[in-house]
């Protein structure tokens, strides 16, 4: 099970891919993010490789199960899922999607 | 400070007009990311975990307020109003669209600045000691020699694609607050020309620089670099992105065959078509005489009153400021580092408010250090207690310049796409822990450098008490080291005791930190003189949990 994220062009955003949305297929809240099948998911990639003008440096992320990354992936994800963690400088998007922390 | 003349303009409008033809471009899709990747980097548009950053080259530290306030400006406008100043005495905004850039690099050309070079396997802005032309103990000033640097290094075709990125600081004083040593070329003005040391470094292999050259002459400078920087540029390992940088060839030759195969180099080049003539040298220098010093009665007894009626005044004139070549004057570190805040950043209020003190209390003119604070190097004495209410009233007093609490810290992983670890979490954890002011003065001078990855650029290798971030299977751990300084007795820290979590850091720091205060002979002698003496071995058994 994985999911497809990328940076969109046009602000850098992380963008998480969500099958059959409105949003284009993309999303910047993570929650949301669909859990796809490995095959799908690589075809969705090479599609969005394809994409340029949409997003950026698209990529798969590797789940154990629905809620749970990858151990050894579980630190950079998490922290580009939620936003930093940082001080004054925090950018709060589980406010900005008015849910708690994802993963 | 020096002003762009009609070919500067010229070379940095043409780029800004290249760049924003290719933004266009790649917005349109005619350009595809890996052929625009580079172009983007060579403007230093970077692409975050998060988003878009722009790292903005700051030349050897040195602003005006008329820049800071663009900087403003450009937190306010374009990003969410807060900039971070680098330890390469640059600043990054981290919240860039790429849309807005070309606006933004327009903005910047107005005030005389740019982001070239601040990427890419080039030489890098050149950084020099923050209190140049200001400091009691300077030889020399480094800013005309770092500007001579600037004008030769930017858009030098010979070395725009080096095997990999390249770094020279300076420092004209007695005392090293430029960290010379751990640069790819460390520059040390002294009576008789230049010291040049070549192949320092950090990163996943720490080198202190070597002593190469003694009384290079000035008006030789630019040749005997070209010569240092064409041997690297012929035989540094590009075959090899992690021994490309020059201390491995320095390292793998010897310095003094390196040194040899220099001056063989040299002795070849035309240096008259390479060095600066005398002229332009003084041409240079005339863009940085001192201030207009204004004579402004001091009464130190006023200044005593003031002291003893505020402590926290009291306190930050003993930790701030420092000893200016004229006795009625002092530079003053504004400390980037409020308990519990991340190091380095600055709101777009607080950079109108540095602008703003710059211009009532400092002639107009900032510097960025590398230990990420702003210093306003020229302030009357008169006007000091009139300044700190200024600060105070813009979260910009913090006492604590050189203290526990003064952390350099890389942005980490909560924004850098190449960390393993956060690093400005533990800053915060470790600057709440010991944020009672009377603890931190009795600990005296003590740097803490953190890292979030092997790449170095929170300077972990040299800090008294380097913390490196590590990626341990999916969880952050941290190393820490003892016995690194950046200064005229450079050392490099070693790796002591087990890695720790985030959460065990503040206290392994605070055992330390008690086992130093019983050991030390007195309160002169600081953190890192008591680990020389003992060895750090002596300490290590504090850093962890007692059994």
């Amino acid at each position: 099970m994985k999911l497809l994220t990328a940076n969109r062009l046009t602000d850098g955003l992380v963008l998480w891919y969500v099958e059959g949305s409105d949003l284009s297929g993309w999303t910047e809240d993570a929650a949301l993010a669909t859990r796809l099948e490995d095959e799908a998911a690589a075809l969705l990639l090479d599609e969005w490789k394809a994409r340029e003008t949409e997003v950026v440096a698209p990529y798969l992320v590797p789940l154990i199960d629905e809620n749970t990354l990858v151990k050894r992936e579980y630190v950079r994800e998490h922290v580009r899922a939620n936003g930093p963690t940082a001080g004054q400088t925090a950018f709060d998007t589980a406010r900005q999607h008015q849910r708690g922390e994802v993963f | 400070m020096y002003q762009y003349d009609q070919f500067d303009h010229a070379m940095v409008a043409a780029r800004n007009a290249e760049f924003k033809d290719q933004v266009e471009r790649r917005l349109k899709g005619e350009l595809s990311e890996d052929q625009f990747k580079p172009l983007r980097l060579m403007n230093g548009l970077y692409l975050q975990l998060h988003a878009y950053m722009l790292r903005i080259a700051v030349p050897y530290g040195v602003l005006s307020s008329r820049q800071m306030r663009t900087f403003a400006h450009i937190a306010r406008t374009y990003d969410r109003d807060f900039g971070h100043f680098t330890t390469r005495q640059n600043i990054q905004f981290n919240w860039i669209k790429l849309a807005d850039t070309p606006q933004i690099l327009e903005d910047l050309a107005a005030v005389e600045m740019h982001a070239i070079q601040t990427s890419g396997n080039c030489i890098r802005n050149t950084t020099t000691d923050q209190f140049a032309g200001a400091a009691k103990d300077e030889i020399d000033d480094p800013r005309p020699w770092a500007e001579l640097i600037r004008q030769w290094s930017t858009f030098h075709p010979e070395f725009t694609f080096l095997p990999r990125k390249f770094k020279i600081a300076i420092t004209g004083a007695t005392r090293d607050r430029a960290a010379i040593r751990v640069h790819d070329i460390g520059l040390q003005l002294t009576d008789k020309g230049f010291d040049v040391y070549v192949g320092g470094g950090m990163g996943r292999t720490p080198h202190l620089g070597h002593l190469i050259k003694s009384g290079l002459p000035g008006d030789r400078l630019l040749s005997y670099l070209e010569a240092a920087l064409r041997v690297y540029n012929r035989y540094g390992r590009r075959d090899n992105i992690y021994k490309a940088r020059i201390k491995i060839l320095v390292s793998a030759l010897g310095p003094q065959e390196y040194a040899r195969q220099v001056e063989e180099e040299w002795a070849t080049l035309d240096q008259a078509q390479i060095d600066a003539p005398h002229a332009e040298i003084a041409r240079i220098k005339s863009f940085f005489p001192q201030p207009a010093y204004a004579e402004k009665p001091f009464d130190v007894a006023s200044l005593e009153r003031a002291k003893a009626a505020d402590a926290g005044f009291a306190r930050w004139v003993r930790n701030n400021t420092l000893a200016h070549r004229r006795d009625d004057h002092v530079s003053v570190t504004i400390s980037l580092k409020p308990t519990g805040l991340p190091p380095g950043d600055a709101s777009s209020a607080q950079m109108d408010a540095m602008a703003d003190a710059a211009d009532r209390f400092g002639y107009g003119e900032l510097r960025v250090s590398h230990e990420q604070n702003v210093i306003l190097p020229h302030v009357a004495k008169a006007d000091l207690y009139e300044l700190y209410r200024l600060l105070d009233q813009n979260g910009l007093s913090s006492a604590n310049v050189g203290k526990i609490t003064d952390m350099i810290a890389c942005p980490g992983l909560d924004y850098c796409s190449l960390a393993n670890a956060r690093s400005i979490p533990l800053a915060q954890d470790i600057s709440q822990r010991f944020a009672d002011a009377e603890l931190t003065d009795k600990i005296g001078d003590l740097q803490i450098k953190i890292s979030g990855c092997i790449n170095a650029c929170g300077h972990h290798h040299v800090g008294h008490i380097g913390i490196l971030g590590v990626d341990k299977q999916g969880e952050e751990f941290y190393q820490i080291l003892l016995g690194g300084r950046a200064d005229e007795q450079a050392a490099l820290g070693v790796i002591t005791g087990k890695g720790l979590s985030a959460e065990a850091v503040p206290g392994a720091l605070e055992r330390l930190i008690k086992l130093y205060l019983e050991l030390r002979t007195d309160e002169t002698e600081r953190f890192i003189d008591t680990v020389g003496r003992l060895g750090r071995e002596a300490f290590a058994g504090a850093l962890h949990e007692p059994a």
